[in-house]
Order: C-alpha cells, then structure tokens, then sequence
C-alpha cells in the first residue's frame, strides 16, 4: 500500500470511527490476540462493564462464526478466511462481520436471521431458552456450536442486527458473500 | 477410580479442578474455546464415570466464570444435566455460583439452571467487582 493509499484507508476508517479491523484468517490464535485487543480497547472507555461484556460476547461470537463457517484461504486451511470491524458511532458500538459462506447453507442461514429482526429482546431471551434445551441440535450435521450463537449476537444488540447475504457468480455459485452487523 | 483432572487456564479455556477423589469440582476463569465439544466432551465422560459410583457422595461444585461463549453455555447446561440427574437419585449436589454483581447474563444462566434442574441446590453468590 502506497502512502497516499494508506492514508485514504485510514481516513476512512477513522471517519467510520473504526477502532479495530482485521481481515484474514480466523485461527483461535489470531481470536484470542483479537480479543485481547478488542478487551483493552473498550477498557480505556467510561462504558459500564455490562455494555463491554456484551461488546467482547458479540465479537466472539462473530469470530468464531467466520471460523467455524467461512471457507478458508486455501484447501489446507484450517479457520475461515474473513474480515471483522469494531467501531464506534457515538455512545454506540458496531461490531461487523463479512465472509463468503457455501451457497447451499443460505436458506437455512435466512430461516435463522430473518426472524431475530422483528423479534423483541423478551422473544429472543425465550428463543434462547428454547434452544439451550434443544437435543435435537445435535442432530444438526451443519452446526458446529449449540445453535446459540445468533440467538446470543442479538440478545446482545441494542437494535435488531443487520445482515445482507450476496449471491455470487464466482466458484461456479458455490459461495455468497454474508454480512453481519450488530449494534452495542 | 476416576482419576482427578487438572486443567490450567487458558486465555480461551477455563481451569478445572475435578476432584473426583474428594467430592469437589470448580471451573474458573473465561471459556471460548475454539471447539467447546472437544473441551467439554472428555470431562463430561470423566463425569459420567465417577457418578456411575458416586452414590452416598456429598458433591460440592464451586463455578466462578466471567465469561462463556455460546457453544460452552451449551456444553455446560449438558455438565450440570448429569450432576441433576446425580442429585435426583437423592444425593446432595451444591451448586455455588459466583459471579460479578453486575453480570445479568451469567445470573440469568444460572437460574436457568437452577429452574431446569431443581435437585441441585443453587447458590448463588454476587461478587462486588
């Protein structure tokens, strides 16, 4: 990146108040230097400790669904590849995910999200509950987790999250381009 | 003899102490782990082992965590399943839960499991933070 480059990047970022960007990669090891990041970050905030509790919650879980879901670099990766912001937008903070995920997995990503727009936190806290006491998850040859980890992002939000799922023509269709938004 | 299990804390697992020879389990410290069934499996096995000839035991569970992710939430509803079951049969499980005063999401889990399994005797704990 040129320097004349390099400071247009930052000044966008800085007008989007970016704090934290990553794009790469999602190995446990870079998960865990994130977080510690990300912790230290919010630290130096005045925010009580409930808001950076749900601000660390909702950046794991986001982590880790790029992990787990998003294809990898190459063949032999063992983490998904993606890119993940942490900003701030007023008394706000938006934590952003973006990753390609399989084509086959989007109907039942929709089925999943749609629902979590319109649903009040009371709903969510009951749909939580619902699923925590689901055996039949593990059943579910997809997940990898409990189920939990959307129902968790947007308990977490203080607005109902935001998500675009991009249908692509490269790879034959096998991949979409899915983005994750969620406000603290 | 189920034979005890120490496990050092990590940055995204916690420390386990099952001292299965003296009644007494703890877990402390955060959990994300990057496969939570991988952590949580092998100690649930252990679990199941030691309460298949547990019976007439007193057991005391001390769970002090700041933090859980949602795949170890999970796999901890399914840890302390096994122990209710233990307590159901008549035997006396403690549940000490501890955790920060101001953390609603980790009370609010354990009366989950305080409602869910209700052999277990709950009691939780406030920590001034």
């Amino acid at each position: 990146m040129k320097m004349s480059a390099f400071d247009t990047f930052r000044d966008i970022a800085s007008s989007h108040g970016v704090v934290f960007y990553y794009e790469g990669e999602f190995s446990a090891n870079v998960i865990a230097a994130m977080g510690d990041a990300v912790k230290n970050k919010i630290e130096q905030d005045a925010d009580g400790s409930k808001k950076k509790r749900k601000i660390f919650s909702t950046f794991i879980e986001m982590a880790q669904n790029v992990a787990h879901y998003a294809p990898g670099a190459s063949e032999s990766a063992s983490a998904g590849y993606g890119a993940l912001a942490v900003g701030k937008a007023g008394e706000r903070y938006y934590i952003a995910s973006g990753n390609y995920v399989e084509a086959r997995h989007v109907a039942r990503m929709r089925e999943k999200l749609d629902p979590l727009r319109s649903m009040t936190l009371d709903e969510i806290k009951q749909a939580y509950r619902a699923q925590l006491r689901n055996d039949e998850h593990t059943q579910d040859a997809v997940s990898k987790g409990a189920g939990l980890g959307f129902l968790t992002v947007a308990r977490d939000a203080a607005e109902p999250i935001e998500f675009s799922i991009t249908e692509s023509t490269e790879h034959n269709g096998l991949f979409a381009y899915f983005f994750l938004r969620a406000v603290i | 003899m189920t034979t005890d299990i120490r496990i050092a804390a990590t940055d995204m697992s916690p420390e386990v102490h099952f001292h299965f020879s003296e009644n007494r389990f703890s877990l402390s410290g955060e959990s994300y782990p990057e496969n939570a069934a991988a952590f949580y499996g092998p100690l649930i096995v252990a679990l199941e082992e030691y309460l298949s000839e547990a019976g007439g035991s007193n057991i005391d569970i001390e769970v002090r965590l700041a933090y859980f992710n949602s795949a170890s939430t999970k796999m901890l509803f399914n840890l302390f399943d096994r122990f209710n079951e233990f307590a159901a049969l008549g035997n006396t499980v403690v549940l000490n839960w501890i955790y920060d005063e101001e953390d609603d999401t980790i009370l609010e889990f354990g009366n989950e499991l305080a409602s869910d399994f209700a052999a277990l005797e709950f009691r939780p704990q406030a920590m001034v933070s």
